[in-house]
């Protein structure tokens, strides 16, 4: 067997039933369970992805609302993150509804680990005629924020590539980038966190 | 007119004007002041309520939606 130069820890997180394990079977290759009713996975799953000379550990984390754990598959969720300082984290996020998911990307950002998106399930969004401003979202967040379709394989090879692309998020720029200082092409209105169809994170 | 979201009639919607409960649970969910959210189901005795919001169906128990305070759509 070749021998591999590197070896890069990924966390797939994000809230539950947003494709993450179907993620995970595609980059892996693995059989993981896969269900469309959140709570499938409660336990870790780990797989690798060896491309040229490296190889990438990936780690399906159970789907969670937040770090504040409040049920088992949370408690895991935050034992794997504060167990992997130096990991790169991939948060999944649905694109049917970005803004849901937001709350816990935030709650990992505060984590400082290297991180880009996943905004999977793209094509479900498509069909819904669901626009994603992706060139907005990813100025906003500063990391770089990948469409996906796990069930089509769309954009498999763009996250690996995110992966050499991740930043460790810096908080206060995004609620600077959030609330308005943030580019956007002429007549653009920017895009919101805080989310322009209402709701305050707090 | 404003309610408790533990007494919104089924099918009844309205925007979460403010949220006397852990702020942090319900938030996490994606129920938020300034939300707008449609009742789905209350059940009898001790609940739970379970509410639409953005699409997806939120489950809270009956103590907890006493402590959200809902902005009634007109009819």
């Amino acid at each position: 067997m070749a021998a591999h130069n590197h070896r890069y820890t990924i966390l797939m997180m994000g809230n539950p039933n947003v494709g993450k394990s179907a993620l995970f079977n595609r980059l892996t290759g693995a059989n993981a369970v896969v269900s469309n009713y959140p709570g499938t996975t409660v336990d870790v799953t780990r797989g690798f992805l060896r491309k040229e000379r490296l190889e990438y550990e990936i780690i399906d984390v159970p789907g969670a609302y937040s770090l504040e754990a409040r049920d088992a598959a949370e408690e895991v969720a935050v034992r794997i993150l504060g167990g992997h300082p130096d990991a790169v984290v991939m948060v999944v996020l649905d694109a049917t509804r970005v803004e849901r998911g937001l709350y816990l990307a935030l709650e990992v950002m505060e984590h400082g680990n290297p991180l880009f998106v996943a905004l999977n399930m793209i094509d479900a969004a498509r069909e819904r005629e669901v626009s994603v401003d992706v060139a907005t979202l990813q100025e906003i967040l500063g990391v770089p924020v990948v469409p996906t379709s796990a069930v089509r394989g769309e954009g498999m090879l763009d996250l690996v590539e995110a992966v050499h692309r991740a930043q460790p998020p810096d908080i206060a720029a995004i609620e600077a980038r959030a609330f308005g200082e943030v580019k956007c092409p002429a007549g653009e209105r920017p895009l919101s966190i805080a989310g322009t169809a209402g709701g305050v994170p707090e | 007119m404003q309610k408790r979201l533990s007494e919104l009639e089924f099918s009844e919607s309205g925007t979460v004007r403010d949220i006397f409960a852990s702020r942090h649970e319900l938030n996490c969910l994606g129920v938020r002041v300034r939300k707008h959210l449609t009742m789905i189901t209350r059940q009898p005795i001790k609940g739970p309520v379970v509410v639409a919001v953005d699409d997806m169906e939120v489950a809270m128990g009956l103590e907890t939606a006493r402590c959200v305070i809902v902005e009634v759509d007109r009819p």
